[in-house]
């Protein structure tokens, strides 16, 4: 391979040479330290801190221009802006949650977010289809397996067989999907087949389900509660927030090609059902995160009602598949939600607990948290109004349901009211619990890193940096696909339909024949 | 058809019925047996991908040495295990199974109202067979090692039924479905192995 390759190579698959590097740095540097020295923990999580910082700097500075695209054989590997985005804001944000967890195992969570935002990047760098969201699910079981490990505990084994079960589940609905969206083109052409709207519904509700069951909408939540309650927060973020967002992404752009595919409006009730479950998540969330007193529980509600709006986007890449307000919102609800994994693992290291009952005064303890949760609570309402804020109304216009929109913007209230509620807590009298433990003192790394971490993450979410418009980007084109060519055509069954002479469709509607099926459920001609 | 395809799809599907149905040794063999059939059968379609089979091989060989339970490999216990007149008996106590196999065996060969009138349909068939046996155990079991193997069984299908249409993965795709297989595997036999440990304690 000449230089240039293997600096193409190096841009194409920096996040996951990074991710591989950490393997050998940490056990080096326990080498280095010393099994029996207190320190080598200190050290290997500082080193992978480190490395998660020199993902964000290398993801900025290969971008996803042309100079980045890797090519080998078949395989071609193009980063895209969405994927860098999430790189560069992923590695700030898990540096300072793995700073703000601190503990044995921190070390393991820095590599375990290295290897979480690596599968994002590379899921969203190579060509839609079967492989990218194959790549996402088994990508977020094998996070939650590694994230539950370490202790023999029964409620996270649960945890990680329930994303077991759900990934096992998801595929299919995916090939099915993909079976069904190749259909649409034999439906002009042969009346054996179902409507092409009818085959697009099919399409829209395999390729949503993804979305839906992996984001946790309402009422497939039960697995991301359990997620939140049992899972590390840097293993909860990333296979309850960041993967089902990367998956959002994909999945919304999937879903803009098919609407746009077919001329009539699309079958069934997909997009109302799509727009009832995502305005009911928001409720369910908001109301079941104001009535729970866990601010473990808590932030799992939140990131339900997050998934509310991820399902409202889903909805409006099928109404409008050129407005990108539905991707626009992805990256503010991942940024918002891991502020509060932030808050929550800041708060329960420091004082050993999850219940609002013993949590009375934190705020007024430790400052640094009530600074990290008043970003989350700006990062969720979107302040002040902007682009983050008019691309959520857009999305509730689009969807063209008054009920629905009341519903959202009720269930979007009351979160931020849930969020509000937590706050207060931190200035009521302090609790036996906050007034017993022990504090650091203000001036700080630890400290320090936690406020200008959520002040810098909070400005990215709320669209003070207008950077969120790098989710809208474009995602690798999938090539083109169809059914094999190589099989011996069997007739059609259809008694009443004439047999064609050409057992495939014509050429002029069928797909280009690409030597290989890559799972594509790209745009029908 | 070409000649060998017809016996090792009966043998992923007598697999596939073994993997949901029998617990144990037997269950195991029949995994590994199931995985290897229907990798055969996937990458045997049009030009044979020789990288492909080897590498699907080896993600589901890892997989299974991290999942396979302590003492499968003991002589006398794997020969009464696996003995014929054992699995017939373990086939004729799950009636419906094989009847899920059958059915979904003949609702594969018959043209449905999808793309295939270009697919192969032994392919189909085993496919759709091996997504009705490994589906209703994936959804309902509360044993965790039975949900893994159910798992395997509902993905070898599905894997066939889009190669039957498609035709083989291509390379990236075949990667990530590959380590998807040593996914499964992996962490089902380590959640197996955490909660009878915690259960023990």
């Amino acid at each position: 391979m000449s230089a240039e390759g293997l600096l193409t190579a190096i841009r194409a698959l920096f996040p996951v040479l990074t991710a591989l590097s950490s393997l050998a740095l940490v056990p080096l540097v326990r080498l280095w330290r010393g099994p029996q020295r207190d320190d080598a923990t200190t050290y290997a999580t500082f080193g992978v801190q480190l490395l998660l910082l020199a993902t964000s700097v290398g993801a900025v500075l290969a971008g996803a221009g042309y100079l980045s695209t890797l090519k080998i054989g078949q395989i071609t590997i193009d980063p895209s802006e969405p994927g860098r985005l999430l790189v560069l804001l992923g590695g700030i944000v898990f540096a300072v949650i793995v700073g703000a967890g601190e503990g044995r195992r921190a070390g393991t969570m820095g590599q375990i977010a290295l290897f979480g935002i690596a599968a994002i990047d590379l899921a969203l760098a190579i060509p839609s289809g079967i492989a990218p969201i194959a790549l996402l699910l088994f990508a977020s079981l094998a996070i939650s397996g590694a994230a539950a490990s370490g202790k023999d505990d029964v409620g996270r084994a649960r945890a990680v067989f329930r994303d077991l079960r759900t990934v096992s589940l998801l595929l299919p609905a995916v090939v099915i999907a993909e079976i069904l969206r190749v259909a649409i083109s034999y439906a002009a052409v042969d009346a054996s087949y179902a409507t092409p709207a009818s085959l697009a519904a099919g399409t829209a509700l395999g390729v949503s389900l993804v979305v839906i069951v992996a984001a946790g909408v309402f009422p497939f939540h039960g697995r991301l509660i359990k997620i939140f309650e049992a899972l590390p927060i840097v293993g909860s973020l990333l296979v309850g927030v960041w993967i089902p967002s990367a998956l959002a992404l994909i999945v919304m752009s999937e879903l803009s090609g098919l609407a746009s595919s077919i001329t009539d409006p699309l079958g069934g009730a997909i997009v109302p059902g799509i727009l009832l479950a995502g305005a009911a998540t928001l409720i369910f969330g908001a109301v079941s995160a104001l009535l729970h007193d866990d601010i473990g529980e808590i932030v799992g509600f939140m990131a339900v009602g997050n998934a509310g709006w991820l399902a409202l986007a889903a909805a409006a890449s099928l109404q409008s598949p050129t407005d990108t307000s539905s991707r626009l919102i992805v990256i503010p609800g991942i940024l918002s939600i891991s502020l509060f994994g932030l808050w929550l693992v800041s708060v329960r290291r420091r004082y050993g607990t999850t219940s609002i009952s013993e949590l009375g005064g934190w705020a007024r303890r430790t400052g640094a948290n009530g600074i990290a949760l008043g970003a989350a609570i700006v990062a969720l309402a979107a302040l002040p109004p902007g682009a983050v804020l008019a691309a959520r109304l857009n999305l509730l216009l689009l969807g063209g349901n008054p009920l629905v929109a009341i519903f959202a913007v009720a269930g979007q209230i009351l979160l931020i009211v849930a969020a509000v509620r937590l706050l207060l807590v931190g200035f009521t009298p302090q609790s036996q619990t906050v007034h017993e433990a022990e504090t650091r003192p203000f001036a700080n790394v630890i400290t320090i890193s936690l406020i200008l971490g959520s002040l810098f993450v909070a400005a990215a979410a709320a669209g003070w940096l207008s950077i969120e418009s790098g989710g809208t980007g474009p995602l690798p084109p999938a090539p083109s696909v169809s059914p094999a060519a190589s099989f011996t055509p069997a007739p059609s069954s259809d008694p009443t339909v004439a047999p064609s002479q050409d057992p495939t469709p014509s050429a002029t509607a069928s797909p280009t024949v690409s030597p290989s099926g890559s799972g594509e459920i790209s745009p029908a001609p | 058809m070409p000649s060998p395809e017809l016996p090792i799809l009966l043998i992923a599907i007598v697999a596939g019925m073994l993997a949901v149905t029998s617990a144990g040794r037997g269950a195991w063999v029949a995994i590994a047996i199931l995985a290897l059939s229907s990798s055969a059968l996937e990458f045997s379609v049009g030009d044979p991908n020789r990288i492909g089979l080897i590498l699907r091989l080896s993600a589901i060989g890892i997989g299974l040495a991290a999942a396979l339970p302590e003492n499968l490999f003991e002589r006398q216990a794997l020969r009464r295990d696996l003995a014929v007149r054992t699995l017939v008996q373990t086939l004729r106590e799950h009636p419906v199974v094989v009847a899920s196999a059958m059915a979904g065996l003949l609702l594969g060969l018959v043209p449905l109202a999808l793309p295939i009138e270009s697919s192969s349909d032994p392919l189909r068939a085993a496919g759709v067979a091996l997504l009705v046996v490994g589906l209703p155990p994936l959804l309902t079991s509360r044993f965790i090692e039975a949900t893994t193997r159910a798992a395997v069984v509902t993905l070898s299908g599905t894997l066939l039924l889009r190669t039957s249409i498609f035709g083989e993965l291509d390379p990236l795709a075949a990667l990530a479905i590959g380590a998807g297989f040593t996914c499964i595997l992996v962490v089902g036999g380590s959640v197996a192995t955490r909660i009878s440990n915690a259960e023990e304690e």
